[in-house]
């Protein structure tokens, strides 16, 4: 779908996913590192657990569907090759320090000058200005600064982030939908702009719009463990089973009530309850509750009802279950079970790329989503290191001798 | 004033709840129009989820649905009613984009499916979304964003080794997936744009959001290697954790990605020394030490402010911020700098605030100006000035059940 465009990426681990999702809509992907390689290439796990910066899985999870070369923006010469190409691309990601592109003589207004129709991406922790633009940042940084951080763990214990790093992810994505925003206008006005994507206000998204609360004049959530804490009431979300945990939306009200009856009603089924416990008014719970009208133990018995019922049951049964019955009940997955799922199996979901260099084939995340015209294609494996210098770089008109001469001097 | 990138763009909204309501904001903010269909009888499930206004539950002051619907028009109707049926037909006709997240089965049984709808509009683009997708053994399993968390693996990788699982807060996938399905609503209506022809995107939340999982994916099918939950701790960085600040449940995350940062966080400690201990010289004895190098930490955080921490440590370059709940975040003076928050007039509550656009554009930056709509707030208005119907038409639809 974006056959037509080229994306010059600069970017490192901040900010890899953003052009690797233009690269899967069809764009021409350029990523541009370093001599010697991304930052990123450095980061585990590798393959085979050998650290090499062809190996790392960090790397390869999001540089499909890009070609690589290395120049290096701090000679003149690198600067010069990368004006030449940003003159005609279409779209350029960075995610440098806040400033540190212009100080090169490669921020946006000046490429703008060069090339009026360039969308410009650019990728920071706090966002391109402010107070904290020039902040020190790591990914359970941002978790803390933008808000989903104090929203997960145990009462007893610090808040606890998801143990595979995640707010860049989040900022590089919200850039892709930036980017395809600026394109659409861009069909209109003939010209280019600037974004600024912030990691902080990106994974704000991850408080479910809790960072709301106090300015809406409620009450602040609080981690629990299993769930959350509203006030005096602790919710729990999370089910230890006979293997494992499930997930149940055990919540009430007029949208999710009537699952929780479907739930009691299979609970009371299979003798887990009687039927007082079945027939309580699921649609109105939350009320009584928070007027005392059932008091907050009987909650608490509940909550032991279904706990000694999900203890009998595998998730595997409790998921079939959930399907027959209409029940908000899935198995806590672990990545070996992701893997293996029937539904993505199914689904065709995995897709295979060869790496010919080490004669064997990996299985990835497949498409982010099914298109019916023009199904995303995984076109190339992630690149080596400066694996397409000659291919890109002869065609930008750069002699085979120059190349010799860059590639002596350090500039590619 | 600049028009809007997207002012041109018309979408048909039948999604709800959180992952899809969440791109169709963002679109809404850059200049699309956007119409939310609800029914009365089943009004989205987000109105009654928190944070409410003033705390109080109640259908029009649910925080999240407020947050996800700025800037739309909101109508409702029932697509299960024939007549209710030849409006939405009218919407298609007029929309680019029809965007629904109902069950596989109950589009089919409306005769509101992809193959019913390109017969009224043969470009339309149109975007599917549900948990696991719309083929599959689990194509029928309905749920939210929690529930597609824990099946996708997120849940199990955030926690404790030694507990069970904590997960990350909330629908994860719902913050996920949306990024995902606006960027593919517009690669779609470019490609439209070049040859003329629409599409139908089939969109698995789960699936876009195991994007998020790449490199543990892979550790897996190449490495053959399971990861599990890791508490706060890093693969490299160290001491590299969430420590306690004055104060009841009050926070600090510090995060040394190096030798330097260790040296001068043991600096601002008064105890330099410490990085020349053979504990904690280097990131692998530091690592293998980090239960203790973990306790001098703390006991020394415990003393401090979380904010003030906070600026102590960023003037010396160590990344480190004060985890913040709502109250502190609606004193960051980074989000208020970057006017994260947006207040706005809504038509029964008065004054409420949203969260403003992620990223900015410099040229067509956001309009964020109309509230949500409160539920069938422009039913009239859709009926009358985008449809063009009658009074005689619009007083017919009312009379048989069609705007409930």
């Amino acid at each position: 779908m974006l056959s037509p465009y080229r994306v010059l990426d600069l970017t490192n681990e901040r900010g890899l996913l953003c052009g690797q999702i233009l690269g899967d809509l069809g764009a021409d992907v350029i990523q541009i590192e370093p001599p010697g390689g991304s930052s990123a290439r450095a980061l585990g796990p590798f393959l085979d657990d050998r650290p090499d910066p062809n190996r790392s899985l960090c790397w390869w999870a999001y540089t499909r569907n890009k070609r690589s070369i290395t120049l290096d923006l701090r000679r003149d010469q690198g600067r010069d090759v990368l004006m030449r190409l940003a003159a005609r691309a279409h779209f350029l990601i960075e995610s440098s320090p806040p400033g540190e592109m212009a100080r090169l003589g490669l921020g946006y207004a000046e490429l703008a000058k060069l090339n009026p129709a360039l969308i410009y991406i650019s990728i920071s922790p706090f966002g391109q200005d402010g107070p904290k633009a020039s902040y020190a940042d790591s990914d359970l940084i941002m978790m803390a600064a933008g808000g989903p951080l104090m929203l997960s763990g145990d009462d007893d214990r610090p808040p606890v982030r998801l143990s595979v790093p995640q707010a860049y992810l989040h900022a590089s994505a919200e850039g892709a939908m930036a980017a395809m925003i600026a394109h659409h206008e861009r069909a209109h006005s003939g010209l280019g702009q600037h974004i600024d994507v912030s990691a902080q206000q990106a994974v704000a998204q991850a408080t479910q719009s809790n960072i709301l609360a106090v300015q809406l004049n409620g009450p602040e959530l609080q981690r629990a463990s299993g769930g959350v804490r509203l006030g005096p009431l602790h919710v729990q979300l999370l089910w230890p089973c006979k293997d494992g945990h499930v997930a149940i939306t055990y919540l009430f009200g007029s949208a999710i009530g009537p699952f929780t009856r479907r739930l009691m009603e299979y609970i009371h089924e299979e003798g887990g309850c009687d039927a007082a416990t079945r027939d309580k008014d699921w649609l109105r719970y939350s009320e009584l509750l928070s007027t005392s009208a059932e008091p907050i133990s009987e909650y608490e018995r509940l909550k032991k009802v279904v706990e000694a019922f999900t203890m009998r049951k595998t998730k595997a049964e409790l998921l079939d279950a959930a399907l027959k019955r209409g029940l908000l009940i899935a198995p806590v997955t672990t990545l070996d079970e992701v893997v293996n799922s029937p539904q993505l199996a199914a689904r065709g979901y995995w897709t295979s790329i060869e790496h010919p260099e080490l004669r064997r084939s990996f299985r990835y995340a497949g498409p982010f989503a099914k298109f019916s015209r023009m199904p995303i294609k995984y076109r190339r494996r992630p690149p080596l290191i400066g694996e397409h210098n000659r291919e890109i770089y002869t065609q930008l008109g750069i002699s085979e001798g120059q190349l010799a001469e860059f590639a002596r001097a350090g500039v590619i | 004033m600049a028009e809007l990138p997207l002012h041109d763009v018309k979408i048909l909204d039948l999604m709800w709840v959180m992952a899809g309501p969440a791109a169709t904001r963002v679109l809404a903010d850059y200049g699309a129009q956007v119409i939310r269909i609800e029914s009365s009888s089943r009004f989205d499930t987000a109105r009654t989820i928190s944070p409410f206004k003033n705390g109080v539950s109640h259908l029009e002051g649910s925080g999240l649905f407020l947050n996800m619907n700025t800037g739309k028009l909101g109508m409702t109707l029932n697509p299960g009613n024939a007549k209710g049926r030849e409006v939405i037909l009218d919407l298609v006709r007029w929309a680019d984009v029809v965007t629904e997240s109902f069950s596989p089965k109950a589009m089919r049984a409306w005769g509101l499916d992809y193959e019913s709808l390109r017969k009224v509009k043969p470009d339309l683009v149109m975007l599917s979304s549900c948990l696991m997708g719309q083929t599959g053994p689990l194509s029928q399993y309905a749920g939210y964003g929690n529930l597609a968390a824990a099946i996708a693996g997120f849940v199990n990788l955030g926690g404790w080794p030694d507990r069970a699982p904590a997960g990350p807060f909330g629908a994860y996938t719902d913050y996920i997936s949306p990024r995902f399905t606006a960027t593919a609503i517009l690669a779609a209506l470019e490609y439209r744009r070049r040859t003329g022809e629409g599409q139908y995107i089939d969109q698995s939340q789960a699936e876009a959001a195991l994007q998020f999982l790449g490199p543990a994916i892979l550790d897996y099918t190449a490495n053959g290697r399971v990861q599990n939950r890791g508490g706060n701790r890093d693969s490299v960085m160290a001491p590299h954790g969430v420590y306690p600040a004055t104060g009841d449940d009050r926070w600090i995350a510090i995060a040394c990605r190096d030798d330097r940062d260790w040296a001068v966080l043991a600096g601002a400690m008064g105890n330099p020394g410490l990085a020349r201990d053979s504990r904690f010289a280097t990131g692998a004895v530091r690592r293998s030490n980090q239960d203790e190098l973990d306790r001098i930490v703390s006991g020394w955080t415990a003393g401090f402010e979380a904010r003030a921490l906070e600026e102590k440590l960023q003037a010396v370059s160590v990344p480190a911020h004060a985890v913040q709940n709502s109250a502190d975040a609606a004193t960051d003076r980074q989000l208020l700098h970057r006017r994260h928050f947006v207040e706005l007039e809504h038509s029964t509550l008065g004054s409420i605030t949203v969260e403003g656009t992620r990223f900015r554009l410099s040229r067509t930056p956001a309009r964020i100006a109309r509230a949500a709509p409160a539920l069938g707030q422009d039913t009239h208005y859709v009926l009358e000035k985008i449809l063009g119907y009658s009074e005689d038409r619009i007083t017919e639809l009312v009379a048989s059940g069609a705007l409930e």
